[in-house]
């Protein structure tokens, strides 16, 4: 630690702060314009000159210059002033004063130290710049007019997203932020350089000229896309969600977002929300009250309390967990049905029946903090970064920063393995297990298994038919990779393995997570800071639904089998919250066949969906920003989510509408959601003690005790079928689940589905980027368009499941690899 | 007892020979002073309202009257694609042509705003425009 005074005040920080930590720790203000807390220091606006008493006869940049033991520093005297007013004249010569027309007004740093230093006349005279402006993207507008060249939108693009959109261009007097041989911007659209962006150079286009910033009420919630948990700052008005608000402080992320957390919130003020119950009456959707609709669904709920096993329930892991408990209670409890799961039954088996035999708990035994304080990170398919892209970025820090090892493990290759350093292993599609099994076998047969791992000798016993040479044979990955991956895996001090989850993943399984959890448990690599394994659920409280579960326990339906029930006739009435089968589910024609045959279809939902549509009743429920309660992401934290705006139309929370439901076939009411929350704090042992009160704004990380265990995993045999090329499916970066098709940006982005393929594949199929094509297998075709890269392997085809119109499911039947042939 | 009697008759018969003070509107108008606040007016410059829609008028309105929406033209630029005064709650204290950054909106001298139905009393940006 090192004691300084700033402003004469005593102040100890740690060595590696800067004057301007240590001002800001002191509780004084330093005007700053390029400096980011994220961000390394740059010194680039010489807006935060101060005076330090050792250095005298210059003005120092705080935000660059280390403290150093004894130093004396003044921010604030008549010559400070005058150099920073000069800043601020030097700067307004260049930038144009249209702040009645400029969106960042009233959220301008310019303006704001304009306004505080008074600078109301400039002493120098110069012409204004005459850039083009970019129009061409519809997500982000660069008046490049504006900018004022502190660096910071090219900086985070390339430290924290990595992709690197930016760079300053030409010198002196022209110099710009440019972008690729000074085009239109084409790049991720996380909007990062949009949120740090001092003044309005860089607009977010889907909210241009919606309101002004300081007309906006701001709530504190929870993003409600993926599971990483990114806090979120809604900007409301008039009872409308209209932006996100960028709050530095919020979160692990600091508020960083992606794509989708920033730019697809529209769906809450979508004019395609249902508003009032429907019910279906000679074969149609018609309107009615919510009287009759509930009294109509509790009647047949009633009915078919008689004989529960003729009842299902789906729910989406979208809700909240005070709402998921309600569900559980109201269907396995008041109605007495054990088939009620979410997520097609697979997409949640590595949590709940995975890391269960494994660990012995349904959570995973690290957090998200632990991608930077790992050593070697061992991420199971490339994908991570697009189901999750903001724990993608704390990859990208680790790496970059930290100087963590990045290994890959995946069946095509991406953007993480582009970080520096980064080696991908790509394997052949669907032998993830037989590759991870090889890992395993490597590390005991070098000695460097844990001996004391709990079933080590079955494991071993298990092992004994794994070969090395003939993994690598199946898996395409040469003896030597194999080899040298499980030994750097094991020799490393640290470890730490993602693997993400979801419906577009079927592969990725109960198995597969095992696979993983013997990896960490044999080098005994986990329950330590940095060390472990995080399986990433695909849905913002996928973790919450497996914490509840919400899943059958005893001899109930999964998902799939639920699908397969009401083909067969076995369930006759299905309640579904918010899940959309027909899209995302395997199989679609025998999804909707399903739905068609089943008696009496429920779906609670924001919108009519294509499961809604097949409906006997639709009950209009609300979105995350409407309602309150709480969401536990991947990394076991409890967050707050808060009501921002009033619900749509007649739209209810699934709380009301379970609460009636419960209610009126005679289970408990409940007042409030509060009340739920305190009845999961005393009936689920991770929640113990929790109160929604207590998790303020910061969230709750809910405690886990690993009872590791060795579980021998098969792997399932893969073999490639002549002629024809496998297909993948997975998660699009702008995408999430069903739900984001309902938000402006990713439809401006990424509106269709799409097949991408390899160069050779193509080049033999006579197919080019952007051709109309048809992906046939066994179970059925669909029309997509062709994306041709060169990140997929030779006869690999990956397509991202969210969409309705040329759904992958339709191909797809729920195997980790279907075979397909593609062509015009 | 007499006295203040004789003295109020007497100024009652000056008034006689003195310039009336009613003004018999509205036969005859008033004149109006330079700095009158009557009906807002949205200036016009090269045939389109001067107005960019930065909602200062309606953020500094202490009546809440204003209304605007900003809308983006063809060129990409701001403008107000609606802008209402709702004249029932309008107390004319002229705030809106103080905040105004581009000269856009003036009071003028129409005072007679009386009307017949509450709806008329919304005055929307057609109303309000300029009319040469």
């Amino acid at each position: 630690m090192v004691n300084l005074t700033v402003d004469n005040k005593q102040v100890t920080v740690p060595k590696d702060a800067t004057i301007y930590d240590a001002a800001k720790s002191a509780g004084i203000k330093i005007p700053i314009l390029c400096h980011d807390k994220k961000l390394h220091p740059f010194g680039g606006c010489r807006m935060c000159l101060v005076e330090v008493e050792q250095m005298k006869g210059r003005l120092i940049p705080a935000c660059t210059t280390p403290v150093t033991e004894g130093m004396i520093v003044r921010t604030s005297n008549d010559e400070i002033i005058k150099a920073r007013k000069l800043v601020l004249e030097l700067l307004l010569l260049k930038h144009p004063i249209d702040c009645p027309v400029c969106d960042a007004a009233g959220d301008c740093d310019l303006q704001n130290l304009t306004y505080e230093y008074k600078v109301n006349c400039n002493q120098f005279v110069d012409e204004k710049f005459n850039h083009e402006i970019d129009y061409v993207n519809p997500i982000i507008e660069r008046d490049m007019n504006r900018c004022i060249l502190c660096g910071k939108c090219a900086r985070i693009c390339d430290e924290i997203v990595s992709y690197g959109a930016y760079s300053v261009i030409n010198r002196g007097l022209e110099a710009k932020i440019g972008t690729e041989f000074d085009g239109p911007l084409n790049c991720e659209f996380c909007g990062s350089c949009v949120s740090v962006c001092p003044v309005g150079a860089l607009i977010s286009r889907p909210f241009k000229f919606q309101a002004r910033w300081w007309a906006l009420s701001k709530v504190k919630t929870v993003c409600s896309y993926c599971g990483t948990g990114c806090q979120l700052t809604l900007g409301c008005k008039d009872n409308k969600v209209l932006t996100t608000v960028y709050d530095e402080d919020q979160g692990f992320h600091n508020g960083q977002l992606c794509h989708r957390g920033r730019f697809a919130y529209q769906f809450v003020n979508s004019d395609k929300r249902l508003t009032t119950p429907l019910i279906r009456k000679n074969g149609k959707l018609v309107e009615s009250s919510w009287d009759e609709a509930l009294a109509l669904v509790t009647e047949r709920l009633a009915a078919a309390k008689a004989a529960p096993a003729s009842l299902a329930a789906l729910s989406t892991a979208h809700l909240t967990n005070e709402e998921l408990f309600l569900f559980e209670k109201l269907f396995r409890g008041t109605l007495g049905s054990d088939n009620i799961d979410h997520s097609a039954g697979f997409a949640h088996a590595a949590l709940t029946e995975g890391l269960k035999a494994s660990f012995g708990t349904v959570a995973s035994p690290s957090e998200i903090l632990d991608v930077q304080k790992t050593n070697l990170l061992l991420v199971i398919k490339t994908d991570a970064y697009e189901t999750h892209p903001v724990i993608g970025f704390e990859i990208n820090l680790g790496v970059k920063r930290k100087g963590v090892d990045l290994r890959i493990v995946s069946d095509k290759r991406g953007k993480l393995g582009k970080l520096p350093g980064a080696q991908t292993t790509v394997h052949t599609p669907g032998s993830e297990i037989l590759l991870l099994n090889a890992l395993a076998k490597v590390i005991v047969d070098a000695g460097l298994a844990d001996a004391a791992a709990p079933g080590l000798a079955e494991l071993k016993a298990a092992l004994a038919e794994v070969s090395v040479e003939k993994a690598a044979a199946a898996t395409g990955v040469s003896a030597d990779e194999i080899t040298k991956l499980a030994k750097d895996y094991a020799a490393a001090e640290k470890a730490l393995i993602l693997l993400p989850i979801g419906l577009g993943y079927p592969g990725h399984n109960a198995a597969l997570a095992q696979a993983c959890a013997n990896l960490a448990i044999l080098t005994g690599k986990y329950g330590k800071e940095g060390s472990g394994l995080l399986v990433m659920g695909e849905k913002n409280n996928s973790q919450g639904a497996a914490d509840l579960g919400i899943h059958p326990k005893g001899s109930g339906l999964n998902g799939s089998a639920i699908i397969d029930a009401c083909v067969s006739g076995q369930v006759k009435t299905l309640f579904v919250a918010g899940e959309n089968p027909v899209v995302s589910y395997p199989n679609r024609a025998k999804v909707e066949k399903a739905l068609d045959a089943v008696e009496f279809l429920v779906v609670a939902d924001l919108f009519l969906t294509e499961t809604a549509q097949l409906a006997d009743v639709v009950l209009p429920a609300v979105s995350f920003a409407e309602k309150s309660g709480t969401f536990t992401s991947v990394g076991r934290k409890v967050q707050q989510v808060k009501q921002a705006v009033k619900p749509v139309g007649l739209a209810k929370s699934d709380f009301d509408i379970l609460n009636t439901l419960n209610a009126s076939l005679g289970g408990q009411t409940y007042a409030n959601q509060n009340e739920l929350f305190a009845e999961i704090a005393a009936s689920v042992p991770a929640y113990a003690g929790l109160s929604q009160t207590a998790l303020g704004d910061e969230g709750k990380l809910l405690p886990v005790a690993p009872s590791a265990k060795l579980v021998p995993v098969a792997a399932p045999a893969s073999a490639p079928v002549a002629g024809k090329l496998a297909l993948v499916t997975g998660s699009a970066l702008y995408h999430s689940g069903t739900m984001s098709r309902f938000g402006e940006g990713p439809m401006l982005v990424c509106p269709n589905a799409y097949a991408e393929l390899s160069a050779a594949d193509a080049k033999v199929l006579k197919i080019e980027d952007g051709d109309a094509i048809t992906v046939k297998s066994e179970t059925g075709s669909v029309s997509v368009t062709a994306k041709v890269g060169y990140r997929m392997p030779q006869g690999v085809v990956f397509a991202p499941y969210h969409f309705g119109e040329g759904s992958i499911n339709a191909v797809t039947d729920g195997k980790p690899v279907t075979w397909v042939t593609v062509g015009k | 007892m007499i006295m203040p009697l004789l003295k109020g008759l007497q100024i009652t018969f000056s008034h006689m020979f003195k310039k009336p003070v009613t003004l018999q509107y509205p036969t005859e108008r008033p004149a109006i002073k330079p700095n009158f606040r009557g009906l807002h007016v949205l200036n016009v410059s090269h045939d389109r309202a001067k107005c960019v829609a930065c909602y200062l008028c309606p953020t500094v309105c202490p009546a809440k009257c204003i209304t605007v929406e900003a809308g983006e033209d063809a060129k990409h630029d701001k403008f107000a694609a609606k802008y209402e005064i709702d004249m029932l709650r309008c107390i004319f204290c002229g705030y809106c042509v103080e905040a105004c950054p581009v000269d856009a909106i003036r009071m003028s001298e129409t005072f007679e705003l009386a009307n017949y139905t509450r709806g008329d009393f919304t005055f929307t940006k057609e109303r309000l425009l300029e009319k040469k």
